[in-house]
Parts: structure tokens; sequence; C-alpha cells
């Protein structure tokens, strides 16, 4: 089950993101647990893989979003990055930075189980 | 900040969210929902559905630039085309600098980065953002006015104000137009009809603002302002007027009074500037013809000599400044001219100005009411007077007084007329009231009422200033009067003028239709006398007797019409 203290150790901001959640840890962590079953992460690989940057950069940029909201840091981080590669449409290796969020977002999966 | 906030604390607000993704929409909504009703919406078309759903009720929306459907750029486009919807403010989310750009120049208030800041910043963004727009509707209300679209006088001097700071060295005019008589212009084609000659001049105005780069307003019925840079003449406005007027309504008998304060003193308030144009507008030239006064310091010193006296007044009563004068009346009828009464005249000796005439301080009196504290004033002296005489040279001579227009309404006046008399021991029969024509024409039912009361309690009532009001004969014979007094400027040329002489005439074969006998004021010459003798005049009263004097000389007059009679009974 996900808790504070887990996420905590996972490395999230849990203090910033319980601010935008008005300090609510229920709401914080209920808001939490809608975005581990979310399939961006894994259509934003798809995209990437298929060489779409137009619609990687559409996914990419709501989980940046997303994420940074709930200062799910590990995440966040290599996100924001990707996005911004992204937006530029620049064309480099995404594979290893994809693999860090699929990775952190495994992790954070686990949590929750 | 606060206090606005308080103030604005009980009106209930709406504020929409546009984000497709929910995480973002309800963390939003949970932070905005503690002081706005929330609405959500995952993309723009679903917005746009919201907005109508609820048509002027959305206080703000926040919204998500990349959505699917309708995205937010979208959005803000189909917000800004139109009229309403695009009061309403919208904060953008975004996380990308260009598209804070973006959007701010499409119309967006002002916007929230991707990641959101505290609570509390996001709170107080939305509450300046829907703040300010309310404000901006309220100032665009009530900055315009809402018939001509011209500057509301508070605006318009606040503008004013802000030019003068950045063009400092431009000579101003201030000008102000008025519509000569626009109250019967009203009356006479209608409210709609009035509203489209304003509606005419102020388009006219505005031409002239464009043209010379000024700023105007509508304040107050018919008066506009005008601030514009100096010109030597603003004739050209008046002429943009009347042509539009005749073209646009075939109406050329509207006309203008421009009062110009050129070359405005800097130093003086904004608002001083626009007195003093507004006191050259209201000096009546001719309310038929277009006219423009221009403000100069004579005006000007008139203006605050005017508003000494007012201001002395009170001080004056106190101290018996005012001194009452008398002015015999001689009956002309027989040989000898026989003294009949006198004319109760006041003036008022100040204690820095000297001897100010009448012709100054009553017109000033009669506008702010205290007129009727002078006139009871004189009615007091006056009867003193009488007394006075009548114990020292067992006769009476009855003095006229002045009763204003004001005065008629008064439902005290009876009482406080008999009260003065009979405490000074006269009756009735030994006053004379003076009521000028034009008072018989304001409220005829009013008047006869009064006038009627007061001769059934014995007074003697003199219509004065006969011949410049408006009597109809019809409402002259159903007057209840005991003498017409001529206006004096007929008898000033009655000599020289046929056309005056025969007016005389005239009015007096009224008054011996009215079988009451008829009083000429304004006496010089032994011509005009012998002229007025001739054509039946039957009392007579100006310098070529007496100029008005003081009680001791009168005194005088009263010793030898004494002996004259005495001499006359002799012989």
């Amino acid at each position: 089950m996900l808790t504070i203290d887990a996420l905590r150790a996972y490395g999230a901001d849990v203090e910033d993101g319980l601010k935008r959640c008005l300090d609510n840890e229920a709401f914080y962590l209920r808001l939490v647990n809608t975005v581990i079953p979310d399939t961006k992460v894994g259509e934003l690989s798809a995209a990437i893989a298929a060489g779409d940057l137009d619609k990687a950069f559409e996914l990419a940029h709501a989980l940046k979003g997303m994420y940074g909201n709930l200062s799910l840091t590990p995440l966040s981080g290599p996100v924001s990055e990707i996005t911004e590669l992204l937006r530029s449409r620049t064309v480099t290796d995404y594979g290893p930075l994809m693999e860090t969020i699929l990775s952190r977002k495994a992790e954070l999966e686990e949590l929750a189980k | 900040m606060e206090k606005t906030a308080r103030r604005k604390k009980n009106i209930h607000r709406k504020v929409l969210i546009v984000d497709d993704e929910f995480i973002n929409r309800q963390l939003l909504g949970a932070i905005v929902e503690r002081e706005y009703e929330v609405l959500f919406a995952e993309n723009g078309l679903r917005a746009m559905e919201k907005i109508n759903d609820d048509p002027g009720r959305i206080s703000l929306i926040l919204l998500d630039l990349l959505m699917p459907e309708v995205n937010g750029y979208e959005l803000l486009e189909f917000l800004k085309a139109d009229e309403e919807l695009r009061r309403i403010p919208v904060i953008v989310l975004t996380s990308d600098k260009s598209a804070e750009v973006r959007s701010l120049n499409m119309g967006a208030a002002d916007f929230i980065p991707k990641t959101y800041d505290a609570p509390e910043v996001i709170m107080a963004r939305v509450g300046r953002s829907i703040e300010l727009a309310e404000d901006n509707v309220m100032i665009q209300e009530a900055e315009n006015d809402e018939l001509t679209g011209l500057y509301t006088k508070e605006f318009f001097f606040q503008y004013s104000k802000q030019r003068d700071r950045y063009l400092k060295d431009v000579d101003m005019d201030a000008l102000v137009l008025n519509i000569n008589r626009f109250h019967l212009v009203n009356e006479l084609y209608g409210r709609d009809y009035g509203a489209r000659v304003l509606q005419i001049t102020a388009d006219c105005i505005r031409d002239y603002l464009d043209r010379y780069d000024g700023l105007g307003a509508r304040c107050g019925a018919d008066d506009f302002y005008i601030y514009v840079p100096h010109r030597e003449d603003h004739g050209e406005l008046l002429e943009l007027c009347t042509q539009k007027l005749s073209s646009e309504l075939d109406n050329s008998s509207v006309s203008y009074r421009l009062g110009v304060y050129a070359r405005a003193d800097m130093q003086a308030d904004i608002e001083q500037r626009f007195d003093r144009a507004n006191l050259a507008c209201s000096k009546k030239l001719s309310p038929y013809l277009n006219t423009v006064s221009v403000y100069d310091e004579k005006l000007h010193e008139t203006e605050l000599f005017n508003e000494k006296l007012m201001n002395d007044m009170d001080k004056a009563l106190r101290e018996k400044q005012f001194v009452v004068y008398y002015q015999p009346k001689y009956d002309i009828r027989g040989d000898r001219p026989v003294l009949t009464s006198a004319e109760a005249l006041i003036r008022w000796v100040h204690p820095e100005l000297g001897m100010v005439s009448p012709g100054a301080f009553i017109p000033l009196f009669e506008e702010n009411g205290l007129i009727q504290k002078l006139d009871r004033y004189v009615w007091r002296e006056a009867a003193a007077q009488t007394a006075l005489w009548k114990k020292t040279y067992g006769i009476t001579v009855p003095v006229s007084v002045n009763v204003s227009r004001i005065d008629i309404y008064d439902p005290e006046l009876e009482n406080e007329l008999l009260h003065i008399v009979s405490s000074e021991g006269l009756s009735p029969r030994e006053y004379l009231l003076e009521i000028t024509e034009s008072a018989y024409t304001d409220n005829s039912t009013q008047i006869t009422e009064t006038v009627s009361r007061l001769r059934a309690d014995g007074f003697r009532v003199e219509m004065d200033d006969f011949g410049s009001g408006y009597s109809s004969l019809n409402m002259l014979t159903a007057l209840p009067i005991d003498a017409l007094k001529l206006d004096m400027k007929f008898i000033k040329n009655i000599c020289t003028s046929s056309k005056d002489l025969r007016m005389v005439e005239l009015m007096m074969e009224i008054a011996a239709f009215l079988a009451v006998p008829v009083i000429a004021e304004g006496v010089e010459t032994r011509e005009q006398y012998e002229l007025l003798k001739k054509t039946g005049c039957d009392i007579i009263q100006g310098y070529y007797f007496s100029r008005p004097v003081p009680p001791a000389d009168f005194d005088k007059l009263i010793e030898k019409e004494k002996n004259d009679s005495k001499e006359e009974s002799r012989c």
C-alpha cells in the first residue's frame, strides 16, 4: 500500500506535493494512486520508438505537469528533461533517458502494491 | 487588497478549470473550491459548452494550453471574438516561456506555471485577476456617459490632469458648451429627440477633439466640457454642431452657448479652470443664437465680488449695514404735485466696499434665498419709519416695500406682515406692497390667492415693473391690485421714442380699464413729467422730484409738503 513515508523514501518531495494538496495526505495519496495506472509513460516510449516526436512531446508535456504537480521528483526530473528535448524536436538517442523514466515508473508501481 | 476581498466576499463566483489532465483538474479544483464554485472541462470544446450553459456567470477561467479537440489558444480566440466573453479573465496554465507571451498577447490575464505554485499564490492570482476584471467593467461603465459615449466628469478631470502632466508646455483652453433652452427642446419635441440632439452634439465634439487633439465630457444634462490645445477661435465647433443638427434633424432652432477660458492658468486646478469656463458660459447673451463668451479677469472679479457679498450678508444684517432710503411719490393730478407716499429702497453701506448698489446684491440674494431675510428687514424698518413720521408730523406717508417672488410662497407671509404693521401701531391701510409683474405670471393662482388675502387684510398692492413681464390682458382683469407701476425703461425714452410713448399710453388705458391709478417711476426731467401729466399719469416717482434719501432728508420733504398744503388752504 502506498504511504507518505514510502513516497518520501522513493525520493518524492512529499512536503512540496502535500502543500499543493492543502496538506491533505489522503488527497495527495489518492492523486498519486491515480497516476500509477496511467499509461502515458508506455505511450511515450512507443512514440519515441516510432519516431513520432510530435506525439511524444505532447505526452511528455502532460506527464511533466502531472508528476511535477505531485512532486514525484524521481519522475518529474527526467520527464522535464525529455520534454525540453522533445520541444525542440532534438534528434538524439532518447533511449537512456527513457530507460530511467520507465524504471522509476516501475519503482513507483511497486510502492503501490 | 484585504479590504477589497472583504468587500466582495459575499458575491458568488464561478471558476472554470479547463485541463485535460485529471490530476491537474483535481489539484486546482481542491485549491480553488475553497472560495469559488468550480466547474471542470477536460478540453476547449467542453469548456465552450460550459460557458454557453452558464452565460455571464463565469468569473474566471483557468486554462491549460495543450489539449485535445479544441486547445487553449483556440479557446482564447473564441473568447476574444465575443463582446461579452472577452471580459472573462483567463489565467493560462503553462510551463513554457514562449507560451506565456503568446497567451498574454492573446488576451490572457495572467499565467500560472505548470508545476503549480503554492495554493496561496494561486488563490491570490485568481482573486487579483477577478478583481481587476470586475473593476475594469465598472470603470468602463463609469468612464463613459451612456448616452453620448463621451467621458463622465470625474474621468474627464482625471484624464485631463494626466494629460497636463505629460504635455506641460502646451497652452490649453477649457470650454463649456451648453445648449440654449434645452429643457424646451425636450418639452417641445420629446425626450428622444432631446437625446438625439445631445448625441449629435457629442459626435461633433468628438470630431473636433480628433481634429485638435482634445478631451471631452458630458457633465450634467446639456453641459459639455472640452479640453483642447489653445486656438484663437472655437466658433468652428458651434458651426459644426449647427450644421450637423440641421442636416440630420432638419432643425435650425437649437443654438449653443460656448464659454471659453483660453490659455487656462495651469496653476489653477482643472476643476477651477472649468469653473471659469462655466462662468463665461453662464453669461446669458442670446437664447436664440450661437454665442461665445470668453472668460476674463473682470468676469472673475465680478464673481469674487459676488462671493464676498454673499458671504458678508449675514454679518451685514446683524451689524445693520443695510440702510433704508426713501424715495417720494407725488400725486400729479392736481395743479400742485402732492407728496402721497414713498418707496423704501435698500442701500448697503459695506465697511470695506462702501455703498453697494442694490442692483449688485439683490439678484444674488434672490438666487440664494437670503432675499427673504433682507425683505423682512426692510419691512420692519419701513413700518417703524412710517410710525415715527406719523408720530412726528401727525400724517401718514405710506411706504411701499418690495415683496419678492419667493415671499409669495411663504405661508407665513400674511401673518408676518400683519405682525409688523400692528407692532408699530399702524393699520395695513398705511402700508403698501410692491410685487413685480413677472411674479404674477409664475403661478397666477397662488399669487391671486395671496394678494387677495393681503388686500382683504387692508394692505394695498402695487404691481411693479408693469410692462416688463408677459401678463395677459385676461389675467390682468382677474388680478386684485391697487395700482400699476410702469416699468422704468418705458419712461426713459418716452420723449424721444413715439413707440415707447404709445406703449405708456396703452398701459394707461389698461389701468383706466382696471380703474387703478398709474405710477411712473424713473422720471428724471421736466419734459418727461409734463408728457406723463398730459397723458394722464396719476403718480410720479423719480429724480425729477427727489432721489432716494435717508429718513432725515425725507423729513424735510414732509415738512415742505405740510407747509405747501397749509399755504394752499390759506389761498
